[in-house]
């Protein structure tokens, strides 16, 4: 489609916006209620241009223009908002004349009236969308006489987010964003015309991706409460990278200002998280900051840990080496490692000639199936079956969920980006249930945009498979009566949802953390993946579950696993792990040769251990992840002061050094030589939105041989946006979640004498849990759920209800 | 019509309603004792239109017989109701819904109101037929909220034709079914606007859509919907009863038929005049309304958003019809007519207007919501408490000319223009308060016994 | 993160199903927020005004949030989110009304009343509020007192209604038309105090 921007020529997808074109031909308009995608709705009218296109006779040629030779340019009588604008064959933009000029300087004008001059107290000051364009188009003075509208300036929206009512321009994108984006839709504006304001009726802001609203928020009327006035734009190093809260691996940028992270915001990245993040990757930072981080080694004397120097540490764990047998020592990192310390722990692990390592949690079943899907494939589905409670576990995948529900293609990219208005998208649209199905044994918050859920028993989901499998395999089959109790459907439902996928010409079955682990289910499960033709989306516990499996950070046999290895080993390197939460696993780690932890805090294991090395949050590391996908994602360090703790490559160059070797994995860049030959890319080079090298990545995936998690209990661990492990380190998010919840039917609550807002403590497995009491009808009688922990990963678990300890009763906060 | 012969024998278009061909027709059983009631209504010929359009016409004869009458939208801008009801797609088995805008919100008009109170069956008419032209599978009446009388009339007409089989299934024994919901509005006068109207009959906030797509393509629900004025409605029930030929022999060259005019302000009989379009001012001001009861100076043609004229010859005496309204920089609107007195200060009476349009932005776009909403109304407030300063009327004309035309909706350009019109013909009295700080002219007691 | 709210009040609708039932049923299946309006009509011509709770409550019904049916809800003029008077007085002051002298008749009102526009007496009896057009011009000034309209409100009728209201009782409407008197002559006379406008 041809369209001439002032001087520029283009020729233009069908369907394109007229503001695309602007931007596409170089040019710029303002613009304040558009956003990236979101639907374009034309209301702060800023983007007005002089358009105009030439007109056909009856014939179907065009009327020509006499003078010119030309086709006659018919202009639109008024400006129009090229937003809201769809380039026509021939179509001409002006941006350039007095008339749009004039335009633009009374939008502005009309926006500054009632926005305060507060900018030098304002945390947007310097990344204000309206402080850059008032500059470019404001007139400078003002010629509203009036005071300006007075409201309130400090309103806490909910504990992360506070609303600064005089600011607000009424772009409208927030309110948007909640209706189209996670669809819940708990902020509004409330009254009309000028006394118009945002506001809502469900306090809290009852939705796990709230944060959003403060990164596309044009002025500083929405601001990230945890971070309100800490710093000012200019003076934040900005740190491009990938989360490793969770295994979607959503793009960030973290804001660093003398050593501390002071925000994370979301970054683009098309194919994964689009511009949105939940609120567990955004607020879940603070605890990187915490005052009681290690920031220097630690060795045992005397029985007391004291500090010492990294050469004395590791000098110390070498000496303690030699006497043992290589294949005595355990080394197992957590599952949010990056490649890079990947490759360390295997060259430590090949040094000291032990097959024992491991990297955990990790599921029963492998990660890597046959048809992994990508995120695309997902926000593309025209079936999906989820399994699991996604918005807790992969915020990202919840929101590209949603995109499918939408039925709207993601857009393509412009010479500028992302489309600033994508006219396929609109307010309220007609979302298509029907094509997702949601499966878990307790309420979750992905069922309320599902056209059909099942609620099946906890730990049925080798049922729930088998069930669905059995109507694939003959769709006349008939479920017994307790079969249909176990997979939590009726032959009737479970057909329809056969039928459903296999009709799909893109069907995707996400498998969260319940059906992957035990292997049973996720055998039932990938047998149904085949028998439907569908693809499947494995959601591993950690940020680079994925990556560790595929470059095989594995035991050589099963009892070499990490459960094995805290039994069988005589000597343990762990990184970021804390097994000795649980008593008995800790009674049997006192009885080790060696026990060396490399950890952020002073964890229950670090206690016991002979060395304590200071670690790298994840935000202090440089190196690669790989998401639940496939896709090579690069990870920034964050300028952030942490001592002289440091990511396992460095443990290895360090421990190597003692030992008088040069260990492979010894340095990032090391560890990316080694890479680059098994994977044939350079991680140096790794563009920002990653590589889905999908052919040939695909390693060789050993037999895995994953703990067997239980079968049946009275607690079901859950997935959790606030990752457990630091929630009480994370004050804002804490109070935004409400803790640590454990989740009790209210029949239960009575029996087990329970009240909401209670905060207690009770015995999972081996583990003392702290938690507060949440009494809902979404976790069905006799069932309560809690959030996992790397080491008590999600699935049943026997807790001593009879035993449970409560600490302090307080009123419940209305959720 | 190019047949110079037909042309030449077809009689002279009937343009005042002293014609004694004229008949008045929509209006002419409002004010009658128990016009409201089913009995009534078929025994003055009621629903024999909708009998006709359903037994003997296909929907596409009908929606001919709309086009060929040259009906104009009533609703305020005048599109041809027969070629708008052409715009919908061929029936696809799936709903599609006809809705009447009764929400009437339009300072200065009141003519469906009294058909809704005294005559709703001529309504329930107007949507079978429309709905039966265009194969609506359901239709819903919007009716403002402060029309109470009005919406239980409405309901209980809708039941009495429910009853007798004039809606719901195979309607009058014909295989079309139809029915009706009648919406209660909440006092939002941008609910006339027909895409704010959808919102709101949704259950949203009843911000404008965004067109395209329009209604016809994308509307109540995103099915395929056409909105009507009431009268543009009841218009086709007697279009279907004494057929095209006689709407057309109404009115001027691109307004036909007849239509409910209104008339308020101190007149002697204020009130609605059914008239041939093409009538004029002059004739509905003073033949029927009886003239000013004070001393005029200009008068609204069509409702508040309506540009004003001054009380002159040339304004009189224009027929009121879509084109001739145009041609002199205003509109016909709804076509009620607000007669302004010497002794109401202009200004006063603008802030007045300005003031009404100020509540009533949905507060959607920045231009209205800041300008309309609260620029423009803050400055007529200061000039009317005589605080206002003479280089404040340049201000004013800038800040409206910065708000026309760059709205999302018609809702601001519906305030800028009588803005624009009383600067143009009156600026003097703007002139005169912002130099000496009170009015030109004053009155201060307007209530009467 | 969304959970159930617990309900301190009993359900507007508990005992009112087959209303509710109705009223749903007037809309297609998927235009079950369509409902909103109506319900609140529901709500407040029973409890003068919608309250937080039954906002959340018909939230629950139509299936969305509070947040938006408070956003609904406040974008109209006549849902309050506040009760008003048993006798809610509404003077329209636009135009045609003011020329007639509705401003004036506003200030007798609040005189007489003692109270401000928008606000209620002590008493909970009267409140008063300007309104815009209401679609009366043709007999204007216009007083709305609840859901009835009272037309051609002159200083006479306008103590006569204060004085009925006092008495608590809406007074007879003079219904009045005006204009076009094509079909009021076919008929009796057109003022009719029987014929009340319910309230
Ligand atoms: C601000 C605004 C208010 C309107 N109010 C009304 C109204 O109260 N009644 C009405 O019939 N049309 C109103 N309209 C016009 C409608 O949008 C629409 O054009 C009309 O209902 C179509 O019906 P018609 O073609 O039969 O005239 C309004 C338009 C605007 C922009
Ligand atoms: S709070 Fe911010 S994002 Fe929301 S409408 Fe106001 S300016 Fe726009
Ligand atoms: S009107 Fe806001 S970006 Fe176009």
């Amino acid at each position: 489609m041809k369209v001439r921007v002032n001087d520029v020529e283009l020729d233009l997808a069908p369907g394109t916006s007229a503001i695309d074109a602007v931007f596409a031909a170089g040019g710029d308009v303002p613009y304040f209620c558009s956003q990236e995608y979101m639907s374009p709705i034309g209301a702060c009218r800023m983007c007005l241009a002089q358009v105009g296109a030439p007109r056909k006779e009856r014939d179907g040629s065009w009327v020509m223009d006499e003078a010119t030779g030309q086709p006659k340019i018919f202009w639109f009588p008024n400006l129009m908002a090229t937003c809201t604008t769809q380039v026509m064959e021939g179509m001409v933009i002006d941006t350039l004349s007095e008339r749009v000029k004039t335009a633009q300087n009374g939008m502005v004008e009309f926006t500054l009236i009632n926005h305060p001059l507060d900018c030098p107290v304002c945390d947007k000051g310097g990344a204000c969308e309206l402080q850059d364009r008032s500059y470019e188009f404001g007139d400078g003075l003002s010629r509203f006489q009036f005071d300006k509208r007075h409201n309130e300036k400090h309103h806490p929206l909910s504990d992360l987010i506070t609303l600064d009512r005089e600011r607000c321009i009424q772009c409208k994108r927030c309110v948007r964003y909640f209706e189209e984006v996670p669809g819940d839709e708990v902020l509004d504006f409330i009254e009309r015309t000028a006394h118009t304001y945002i506001g809502t009726a469900d306090p809290g802001l009852p939705s796990n991706f709230t944060g959003n609203i403060a990164d596309i928020c044009p002025v500083g009327a929405l601001l990230d409460a945890s971070s309100r006035f800490r710093g000012r734009n200019w003076e934040y190093d900005h740190t491009r990278t990938t989360s490793m809260d969770d295994a979607t691996g959503a793009a960030i940028i973290v804001d660093a200002r003398t050593g501390r992270i002071e925000r994370i915001k979301a970054a683009l990245n098309p194919d994964v998280n689009k511009t949105w993040i939940d609120d567990g990757t955004r607020f879940g930072h603070e605890y990187a900051d915490s005052p009681d981080r290690l920031t220097t080694p630690l060795i045992r004397r005397q029985g007391k840990l004291e500090p010492a120097t990294w050469d004395e540490a590791t000098a110390f764990i070498a000496e303690r080496l030699k006497g043992l047998s290589g294949k005595d020592v355990g080394i197992a990192i957590r599952s949010d490692s990056t490649l890079e310390e990947g490759v360390a722990a295997m060259a430590l692990a090949e040094e000291l000639g032990t097959g024992q390592l491991d990297h955990a949690p990790r599921p029963a079943a492998t990660l890597i199936g046959n048809q992994v899907a990508t995120i695309t494939d997902l926000a593309t589905a025209d079936a999906i079956l989820v399994v699991g409670d996604l918005t807790e576990e992969a915020g990202v995948l919840d929101l590209r969920v949603k995109d499918a529900l939408k039925g709207v293609t993601p857009p393509t990219l412009m010479p500028h980006g992302v489309p600033i208005a994508d006219l396929r998208l609109k307010e309220h649209m007609p979302r298509q249930r029907e094509i997702l199905t949601v499966a878990a044994p307790y309420r979750v918050d992905l069922m309320r945009h599902a056209g059909a859920t099942v609620r099946y028993p906890a730990g049925g989901e080798a049922a729930f498979f088998r069930a669905l499998g059995k109507l694939a395999a003959d769709a006349n089959a008939l479920l017994g009566e307790a079969d249909e109790a176990a997979a939590g459907m009726s032959t009737g439902q479970a057909r329809a949802l056969v039928a459903r996928l296999a009709a799909a010409k893109r069907g995707v079955i996400v498998l969260g953390g319940l059906a992957l682990n035990r292997r049973e289910s996720a055998e039932a499960a990938r047998a149904l993946v085949k028998a439907v033709g569908a693809k499947e989306l494995a959601v591993g516990p950690m940020a680079n579950s994925y990556g560790l499996e595929l470059l095989g950070v594995l035991p050589s046999h099963e009892r070499y696993g990490y459960a094995g290895m805290l039994d069988g080993a005589k000597a343990l390197v762990l990184s970021h792990l804390d097994p000795a939460q649980d008593g008995e696993v800790a009674e049997r780690l006192r009885g080790k040769d060696l026990l060396v932890v490399h950890d952020i805090f002073m964890t229950e294991t670090a206690h016991l251990a002979d060395v304590v090395l200071p670690a790298a949050s994840v935000y202090e590391r440089d190196g690669t992840v790989v998401n639940l996908e496939g896709r090579f994602l690069p990870v920034r360090a964050a300028p952030v002061d942490a001592g002289s703790s440091t990511d396992l490559t460095g443990v290895a160059r360090a421990l190597g050094e003692a030992m008088g070797k040069r260990l492979e994995g010894r340095s990032v860049r090391s560890a990316r030589r080694v890479l680059k030959k098994r994977f044939d890319i350079d991680f140096a080079e790794l563009p920002d939105h990653g590589l889905l090298p999908r052919a040939k990545s695909r390693g060789p995936v050993k037999a895995l041989a994953g703990e067997v998690a239980a079968g049946t209990g009275n607690v079901l661990v859950v997935p959790s946006m606030a990752r457990a492990e630091y929630l009480s380190r994370n004050r804002h998010l804490a109070a935004a979640v409400g803790g640590n919840r454990l989740r009790v039917n209210p029949e239960d609550a009575v029996k087990h004498n329970l009240t909401g807002g209670a905060e207690v403590r009770l015995k999972v497995g081996g583990t003392w849990r702290q938690a507060v009491v949440h009494v809902t009808d979404g976790v069905p009688r006799g069932l309560m759920t809690i959030p996992s922990l790397p080491e008590q990963p999600v699935g049943l678990a026997q807790a001593d209800l009879a035993g449970i300890v409560v600490e302090q009763v307080r009123l419940e906060v209305a959720s | 019509m190019s047949d110079q012969v037909a042309t030449a024998a077809k009689p002279a278009p009937i343009l005042s309603r002293h014609d004694p061909r004229y008949e008045v027709t929509m209006y002419r059983y409002v004010g009658v004792e128990g016009a409201h009631t089913l009995d009534f209504y078929r025994s003055h010929g009621g629903y024999e239109a909708a009998r006709k359009a359903l037994t003997s016409m296909t929907p596409a004869q009908v929606i001919d017989e709309v086009k060929a009458s040259g009906l104009r939208g009533r609703g305020g801008a005048g599109f041809p109701t027969g070629v708008k009801w052409s715009f919908m797609a061929p029936p696809d088995g799936k709903p599609r819904y006809l809705v009447c805008n009764a929400d009437e919100s339009e300072p200065g008009s009141f003519k469906d109101r009294y058909i809704m109170e005294d005559d709703p069956h001529q309504l329930v008419e107007g949507m079978i037929i429309g709905a039966y032209a265009m194969q609506m599978t359901f239709g819903f009446l919007y009716v403002r909220g402060e029309y109470y009388l009005g919406t239980t009339r409405m309901e209980a007409a809708i039941a009495e034709a429910r009853a007798a089989g004039l809606l719901g299934k195979n309607i009058l024994g014909s295989d079309f079914s139809f029915d009706i919901t009648v919406h209660r509005g909440a006092g939002a006068y941008i609910c006339g606007e027909e895409t704010a109207l959808m919102n709101s009959l949704e259950g949203l906030r009843a911000n404008p859509r965004l067109k395209p797509p329009f209604p016809a393509a994308a509307g109540m629900y995103g099915r395929p919907t056409t909105i009507n004025n009431v009268t543009s409605l009841t218009s086709s029930v007697h279009i279907i009863n004494r057929g095209a030929a006689w709407f057309a022999s109404m009115g001027t060259d691109d307004s036909k038929g007849t239509k409910l005019y209104q008339i308020s302000g101190p007149v002697a009989r204020t009130g609605v005049y059914e008239m041939p379009m093409g009538a004029t001012f002059r004739e509905l001001i003073y033949d029927f309304a009886g003239g000013p009861t004070m001393e005029p100076k200009a008068f609204i043609p069509g409702g508040s958003s309506t540009p004003m004229f001054p009380w002159e010859d040339r304004f009189l005496d224009m027929p009121m019809d879509y084109g001739t309204l145009a041609k002199n920089g205003s509109m016909l609107g709804t076509g009620g007519v607000i007669v302004i007195p010497r002794d109401k200060c202009i200004v006063d009476a603008l802030y007045n207007l300005v003031r009404f349009y100020a509540h009533e932005s949905c507060g959607k776009c920045t231009p209205c919501r800041e300008g309309v909403g609260h620029w423009l109304p803050r400055m007529y407030q200061k000039l009317v408490s005589g605080l206002g300063r003479p280089e404040d009327v340049a201000l004013l004309e800038s800040v409206a000319s910065n708000i026309k035309g760059n709205a999302f909706c018609p809702l601001a350009d519906a305030c800028i223009g009588p803005v624009q019109a009383s600067l143009k013909w009156f600026r003097d009295e703007y002139e005169y308060l912002a130099a000496n700080g009170k009015s030109k002219y004053a009155k201060n007691d307007w209530w009467q016994a | 993160m969304n959970e159930t709210h617990t309900h301190t009040q009993t359900p507007f609708f508990a005992d009112k199903q087959e209303k509710l039932a109705e009223i749903l049923s007037r809309y297609p299946a998927d235009g079950r927020r369509s409902a909103l309006m109506p319900l609140l009509w529901e709500v407040q011509r029973e409890e003068r005004y919608v309250s937080e709770e039954r906002m959340r409550e018909l939230a629950e019904i139509v299936g969305t949030t509070a947040t938006e049916v408070k956003g609904v809800m406040s974008f109209y003029s006549t849902y309050h989110d506040q009760p008003v008077g048993t006798f809610h007085i509404q003077v329209c002051s636009t135009l045609s009304c003011a020329l007639a002298g509705s401003d004036e008749l506003f200030d007798f009102l609040s005189n007489e009343l003692g109270i401000v526009n928008g606000e209620t007496t002590a008493d909970g009896r009267f409140s008063l509020q300007k309104v815009e057009c209401v679609g009366s011009c043709g007999t204007a000034p216009v007083v709305q007192v609840n859901d009835t309209y009272y037309e051609r409100v002159g200083r006479g009728r306008c103590r006569h209604l204060v004085d009925a209201l006092r008495q608590g009782e809406l007074p007879p409407v003079w219904r009045e038309r005006g204009g076009d008197t094509v079909g009021a002559a076919k008929a009796e006379p057109v003022k009719q105090p029987t014929d009340r406008g319910e309230g």
